[in-house]
């Protein structure tokens, strides 16, 4: 098909772009702000260093360049797939994502498939549980999807582990340190993801099918989770990869609540310390992550749901 | 509650009624019996969670701030250290003495300690550590400002080392006490920048073993551990330090940090907030330590350097129109005590003057009328010439917690009665040095951590107006008074200690009485820990606490 290919060369184009951009305006943003990377590198904001300290510095590091000089020499190292040396960690930008990149990932993945579990669990109890459960349940959605993440984490840490003393506060090696901020990135997510549902879920209801299934007999159980979750979940899915971006920008505040490792907290620090080639490094990182899932639904998409493929994209 | 150093003297002459009452206060509560009671246990592990953002280099000869020291107090030693009660006393120097002339100091040197990897400590390991420190390559600022006046380092004999100076130094001591200019393994410093950061080499009681950068950094026990500072007493059989193992863990947020010690995640975490510290009195498991800051106290500088504050009536209208205690009582929940002088009460030099503080909203508005500021626009601010009289306050949200965000607000609601109107501006660090850069303030709290008097020349002399190159300067007051640099030079080159408190004394009057600043409270340093740790002690230096002498009771 070379419509089909046409499409995925185009869309592999629109990634490229995407990085282009993302890597473009963060470099000027950050040196844009007030504030100098020489003396990031000389020990943080308000150094005392001295002036032929922040020379040596500015002179290793290029940055008594003009802006557009270092602008390209910073285009051309990642063309070569060098992501250069972070001033603040002193060590490549590369070595430092990879170092954070796993609890990133493990945070994410647990997240999603929390919100996922969430989402489904309390669909199935308000569509059986009458027009209460159904009101309750959509008002809960609502309240989930707008709590911000720094207060539930808050709120989660003082019951699990203050109150009740049975999760950790803070992270701790193994699967139960993940729990609370695993939950604390679901629950907004699982709000939102039930409320994209239960739209679908309300039309599916309503649909020859279920009529045609309850005609043949079936339980309103059976009928939810074989019919109407499946016919519901479809757009639902293909906000994964908006979801996984969420939960990337959401791993900022719940990586450094819960103290965990990850690239949402270097990503923090990095901007405080004005550490050009961190913050560009972990954007990009998270910027291909972001463009690739997208892409990934998309494909998966049109194998799924023929209608998509007549539709020009 | 033990209260770090309840027994350090004060100067008698500006010891206040209420200041002595607190003193006595904690002295008589004292350290707890169970404290007392019972023989160290060697072992275990200790987490320590600092709510400091995590440094990017262990070597604090890099750069130089508080959370290095804090975690470097562990791993590397100084040539002197100071005593509860402000004497120098010997650390890794034995014993030293000044030339005649001021020009030279020469320290005897422990002959019997070698750094972990193995290198003996010997006269050339001070001058390499000193010629690391002052290399641009370094990249020092703390310590390379603390040893400015050193010019050459002599290794006169295998541990006799003589510091030759470009001018008399009498804080010389004082510098060499902080952690920033400890002592580390020349081997070491041989190596990468990237390796020393990531595992400097020191002589102290930890060694630091592995950094998993923003989990943690794990310090093990040094086994060959035979320096402690002068002024701690040695058990018998040498069995510094107690512990294990301490893993050093990140926990920024405040409220998570205090979650994690209240569940027994972390046993000792820094930077506790006065909601928490009131919080953790009421908990019987759980106990703190009280180690406020040296050098400068937390105060509120009037940049006299324009208008309006360049007119010492309009300085003093604002004093005296904000009521800076109740708001301290209010919002510190009596964990900070209201301070009256430019220095931390724990420096025995330090001057406080209460009577320049009181509120006195009637001399308020006499003083603003005597400098024009006469009229009121319609919203009640005092204008002169049809300008209103606005008050530019940057604030770092880094460094002023949010307890102290909280008072200048209350500030700038009691300056509003008086006609002040003055403008909050929340930063980000790097916004906010930019902002000072740039002399876009009239009012501005910036902390600094020093051992010593010398802290007022550094903030208060007329040369730190003159910007560094990265427009850092420390005179935010922009004090500049001729009468006023001349006692800040002589104190710090006389060699006589009567003389050097007779001239800070007098410096700090001109600085107090010229309405400069508006002193708050010491540098906060509050530390929570569960009542399992015990003999945990904040270092005299620069107050960082210090496990050499701590164990966990089971």
């Amino acid at each position: 098909m070379p419509g089909a290919r046409r499409w995925l060369l185009l869309r592999a184009g629109g990634v490229v772009f995407v990085l282009w951009a993302a890597a473009t305006v963060t470099f000027f943003a950050l040196r844009l702000i007030p504030g100098d990377p020489a003396e990031a590198i000389l020990g943080g904001p308000g150094s005392q260093a001295g002036p032929e300290a922040l020379e040596q510095v500015r002179r290793e590091y290029g940055l008594d360049r003009p802006l557009v000089v270092q602008y390209l020499a910073y285009l051309g190292r990642l063309l070569a797939g060098d992501l250069g040396q972070s001033y603040s960690l002193r060590e490549p930008v590369a070595s430092a994502i990879g170092e954070q990149l796993g609890a990133t990932l493990t945070l994410a993945v647990s997240a999603l498939v929390l919100a996922w579990a969430l989402a489904c669990a309390l669909a199935a109890w308000s569509v059986r549980g009458g027009r209460v459960a159904w009101a309750v349940g959509s008002g809960l959605e609502l309240v989930a999807a707008a709590v911000p993440h720094f207060w539930l984490a808050t709120v989660l840490i003082l019951f699990f582990s203050t109150t009740l003393g049975v999760l950790p506060p803070v992270s701790v090696p193994g699967p139960l340190g993940v729990v609370l901020p695993a939950l604390t990135l679901a629950v907004p997510l699982a709000g939102f993801l039930g409320q994209v549902m239960r739209e679908s879920l309300l039309s599916a209801m309503e649909s020859p099918f279920v009529t045609t299934a309850r005609a043949r007999g079936e339980s309103e159980v059976r009928i939810f989770w074989r019919h109407t979750l499946r016919h519901a979940a479809i757009p639902a899915v293909g906000l994964s990869g908006w979801a996984f971006g969420s939960l990337i920008s959401g791993a900022v505040v719940v990586e450094a609540v819960f103290a965990r490792q990850g690239l949402g907290r270097s990503l923090l620090s990095a901007v405080q310390l004005r550490d050009v080639t961190l913050v560009t490094g972990i954007v990009l990182v998270v910027a291909l992550a972001y463009t690739l899932m997208t892409l990934l639904t998309d494909v998966a998409d049109r194998l799924v749901d023929p209608r998509t493929r007549t539709v020009p994209r | 509650m033990p209260l770090r150093r309840s027994t350090r003297p004060r100067a008698a002459a500006v010891v206040v009624a209420a200041a002595a009452l607190f003193l006595a206060a904690c002295t008589s509560g004292g350290t707890s019996p169970d404290q007392e009671s019972g023989e160290p246990v060697a072992g275990g592990t200790l987490t320590y969670a600092s709510g400091d953002a995590e440094p990017s280099c262990l070597d604090p000869h890099v750069g130089g701030n508080y959370p290095q020291a804090l975690v470097a107090t562990q791993y590397l030693e100084s040539l002197v250290s100071l005593s509860d009660d402000g004497e120098v006393v010997p650390w890794l120097a034995t014993e030293w003495s000044e030339s005649d002339d001021g020009m030279a100091w020469e320290l005897r040197l422990r002959d019997d300690v070698t750094f972990t990897d193995g290198t003996p400590f010997d006269a050339e390991a001070v001058a390499a550590n000193i010629a690391h420190v002052q290399d641009p390559a370094t990249a020092s600022s703390t310590g390379y400002l603390a040893l400015a006046k050193v010019q050459d380092v002599v290794a006169v004999e295998d541990h006799l080392v003589r510091l030759e100076l470009s001018e008399p130094d009498s804080a010389l001591l004082e510098s060499l006490s902080q952690v920033w200019v400890a002592m580390e393994s020349p081997k070491a410093l041989e190596r990468s920048q990237e390796e020393n950061c990531a595992a400097p080499v020191g002589t102290g009681p930890f060694v630091v073993d592995e950094w998993d950068r923003q989990e943690s950094v794990t310090l093990v026990r040094n086994e060959d551990y035979v320096s402690p500072p002068g002024d701690v007493e040695v058990p018998d059989g040498g069995a510094l330090p107690y512990l294990d193992t301490i893993v050093w863990r990140f926990i920024p947020d405040s409220a998570s940090r205090y979650a994690a010690l209240q569940s027994g995640e972390v046993q000792v975490i820094d930077n506790a907030q006065p909601d928490t510290i009131v919080s953790a009195e009421e908990d019987p498991a759980l106990e703190e330590l009280d180690a406020p800051r040296p050098g400068a106290a937390n105060r509120i500088e009037l940049n006299a350097g324009k208008a309006p504050f360049d007119d010492e009536r309009v300085r003093e209208a604002f004093i005296r129109s904000v009521d800076v205690e109740a708001g301290i009582e209010s919002l510190f929940f009596g964990t900070a005590e209201r301070s009256y002088s430019p220095l931390s009460s724990v420096e025995p030099l330090g001057l406080s003057e209460p009577d320049l503080f009181s509120v006195d909203t009637d001399a308020a508005a006499r003083l603003l009328d005597e400098a024009g500021w006469t009229e009121r626009d319609a919203e009640g601010y005092r204008t002169k010439d049809g300008e209103r009289l606005t008050l530019d306050f940057p604030v770092s949200t880094n460094q002023s917690i949010p307890a102290e965000q909280s008072l200048f607000e209350q500030i700038q609601a009691d300056a509003r009665t008086a006609g002040f109107e003055v403008r909050l501006h929340p930063l980000d660090l790097s916004s906010w040095y930019e902002t000072l850069a740039q002399n876009d303030y009239d009012l501005v709290s910036a902390p600094y951590t020093k051992v010593g008097p010398d802290v007022l020349r550094i903030l208060y002399h007329s040369a730190s107006i003159e910007p560094a190159p990265s427009g850092y300067f420390a005179n935010l007051a922009q004090v500049d008074d001729p009468e006023l640099d001349d006692l800040l030079a002589r104190a710090a080159s006389t060699s006589r200690d009567d003389e050097r408190a007779s001239l800070y004394e007098q410096a700090q009057r001109i600085i107090l009485e010229g309405y400069h600043i508006l002193p708050l409270y010491d540098q906060q340093n509050h530390f929570l820990h569960s009542s399992s740790v015990r003999g945990l002690r904040a270092m005299p230096t620069v107050s960082t606490p210090t496990f050499a002498e701590a164990w966990l009771a089971s």
